[in-house]
């Protein structure tokens, strides 16, 4: 005749829970409080990186464009007024797109297009569109042609004799790779390399400081997490013990040990919830303007890799709920294994 | 829905020709603490037998192993060695969460300090253990309002626990142990925290639900007026019950009631 105690569902404990949240309200404040903090720096260092990273690249980028733009231009001339044959061999990457706007700002006449590879679009660019040509009209006279695209050589230029052909009805007799390809040799052709070669060492070099930088970061993330563990478990364990005669009293009214134990985890994967998101957030929030200060906002705000941002803020909010459940696994396990007895004998 | 007196007084009845069954029997029960090196006893063997429908009171001095007895028969401990029977049921062969069942159930618990769960009003608390059972929300509300109605508190219902006064509290702590219509009331000096008056409200109100619902009431008191309401009376000592009696045969003049 005797029975097990039914199973409850987490609606009863949530709502047990919600209603302790409420009336404890400043407790749960001080509790949250630590969430925050301990989130919001693990978000202002990522999202501190994200930022760096964005504004380096833009500045990498610009100084690449910068220069190619002016090698081009030790060999040809100023842009203005002229005009340019452009070989595509595959999708452009962000440089030669920047190189091409870059000349059409500086007052080219006509862009040459030969679209070689066959199934990557043509870009757009606005100022000046491409006048789509064949292969034996891309020269004609330009005063220089610029091979792009990540596709490789196209066979028609591959030989010696044919290049020279082909720059046969050019002005200035000026092909320019904007990436690394294989020897080109012409009589009376210049070819001219715009993309720089980084020496195995310097890519070694920053490979390893990239690797230096982030083990220092996540050794302070790490640190500063075990420290918010540390701290929430402890509010928790207070909490615990200021509420053991209630937990007694649930337990002599027919409260099972794992109702208690849901009790005390649900409460403290509330509270890293709330307190994830608005550390993240406040992370974020602090990192941009830090990083605004120093760079400037507009830059940062271009620069910023947004998807990469916004994942690192559902992963800041996971990892509030995530160490908050943690932290409170013991105090939950004191609460739950508390025999009633004892619990209303102690005078708290 | 609305609930009838008569109902719910079946609720709490016993089935027909079981009026005498024994609710609680403790055989020899002995309960040491260990502090450091040394052992403590706080029982020294108890041995009772409680009768469905009986008012008990249990009388000691404060150290003699009054509120280990208490933790004993009503499953909140288990006890060093002999046998506490609640129901027929040895209850050192229950396992966590049957005992919870059982607490859940079969026994109501009144405290000295009442214990009522401040965060929540007086409804919650007396729902609280309904939910416990199982018992879906509004069946449980109206049978809470019901109870609390029964206690006198129909008023106060959404009322937290600190805006009652003592006696209120100690109605909704009384309400609480009757929400899934026990067998056995356990109240551990349901008066000590009261004033004489509001005490003597609850010793009525004790002996009417133990009319009305027969259910067992097992008291640990001082009170004389408590005595007086008892079917029986045990005295404890030292760890042992020394003495038993029914409130006709004691001369509540002399000082043996401290």
């Amino acid at each position: 005749m005797i029975q097990n105690q039914v199973k409850l569902p987490l609606g009863v404990a949530f709502g047990v829970v919600m209603q302790g949240i409420r009336i404890r309200f400043g407790r749960s404040l001080v509790t949250i409080g630590g969430v925050v903090l301990g989130i919001a720096f693990l978000m202002s260092t990522l999202a501190g990186q994200v930022v760096k990273e964005g504004v380096q690249e833009e500045d990498r980028m610009r100084t690449e464009t910068n220069r190619m733009a002016s090698f081009l231009a030790a060999e040809m001339g100023p842009p203005l007024n002229r005009v340019v044959g452009v070989i595509q061999t595959g999708p452009l990457n962000e440089a030669e797109m920047r190189l091409i706007r870059y000349l059409i700002d500086g007052g080219l006449q006509k862009l040459q297009w030969h679209q070689a590879s066959g199934e990557t679009p043509v870009p757009t660019f606005s100022g000046l569109e491409p006048s789509l040509v064949t292969m034996d009209e891309v020269a004609r006279d330009a005063s220089g042609v610029l091979l792009v695209g990540s596709g490789g050589m196209p066979k028609q230029i591959a030989a010696p004799s044919a290049l020279a052909e082909l720059l046969d009805g050019a002005r200035e007799k000026v092909l320019a790779l904007t990436r690394e390809r294989q020897d080109l040799e012409a009589p009376g052709v210049s070819v001219v390399r715009l993309a720089r070669e980084l020496s195995p060492d310097e890519i070694a070099q920053a490979d390893e400081d990239r690797r230096n930088a982030r083990f220092r970061t996540a050794w302070i993330v790490l640190i500063s997490l075990v420290v918010t563990i540390g701290g929430i478990a402890n509010a928790m364990l207070m909490s615990v013990t200021e509420r053991f005669r209630e937990i007694g009293t649930m337990k002599c009214l027919g409260a099972l040990s794992s109702f208690i134990r849901w009790i005390f985890l649900l409460e403290s994967g509330l509270m890293g919830a709330v307190g994830g998101m608005a550390g993240a957030c406040f992370g974020a929030l602090f990192s941009i303007v830090v990083y605004g200060f120093s760079y400037g906002f507009g830059s940062v705000l271009i620069s910023v890799d947004l998807v990469r941002l916004s994942g690192y803020l559902l992963l800041s909010v996971a990892a509030g709920v995530v160490l908050s459940v943690t932290a409170a696994i013991y105090p939950a396990s004191v609460a739950a294994s508390m025999v009633p007895a004892h619990a209303l004998t102690t005078n708290v | 829905m609305v609930i009838d007196q008569q109902k719910f007084e079946a609720l709490f009845k016993a089935p027909e020709g079981e009026e005498a069954r024994c609710v609680i029997r403790a055989m020899d029960v002995k309960k040491t603490y260990r502090i450091g090196q040394q052992e403590t006893y706080a029982l020294r063997g108890a041995t009772l037998d409680i009768y469905r429908g009986e008012y008990l009171s249990i009388m000691g001095p404060s150290g003699s192993g009054k509120t280990t007895l208490f933790n004993m028969i009503g499953a909140l401990q288990k006890p060093t060695s002999g046998k506490v029977y609640i129901d027929q049921v040895d209850i050192a062969q229950l396992d966590t969460d049957e005992l919870a069942w059982l607490r859940c159930h079969k026994i109501g618990y009144v405290f000295q300090t009442f214990n009522l769960i401040r965060v929540m009003t007086c409804l919650e608390n007396v729902t609280l253990p309904m939910a416990f059972a199982g018992l879906d929300s509004e069946a449980a509300r109206e049978k809470a309002i019901h109870i609390l109605k029964m206690v006198g508190l129909g008023h106060r219902l959404l009322h937290k626990p600190a805006e009652l006064s003592g006696g209120q509290q100690q109605r909704v702590a009384i309400a609480r142990a009757l929400a899934n219509s026990p067998e056995i009331i356990l109240a551990d000096e349901p008066t000590g925290n009261l004033d004489q008056k509001t005490g003597e409200e609850m010793i009525e109100l004790l002996a009417r639900l133990k009319k009305e619902l027969h259910v067992t009431v097992i008291a640990a008191t001082h009170d004389l007026k408590m005595l007086q309401t008892s079917d029986h009376i045990l005295w404890i000592e030292d760890g042992r019950i020394v003495k038993a009696a029914r409130p006709e045969e004691i001369d509540f003049t002399t000082s043996e009631f401290g």
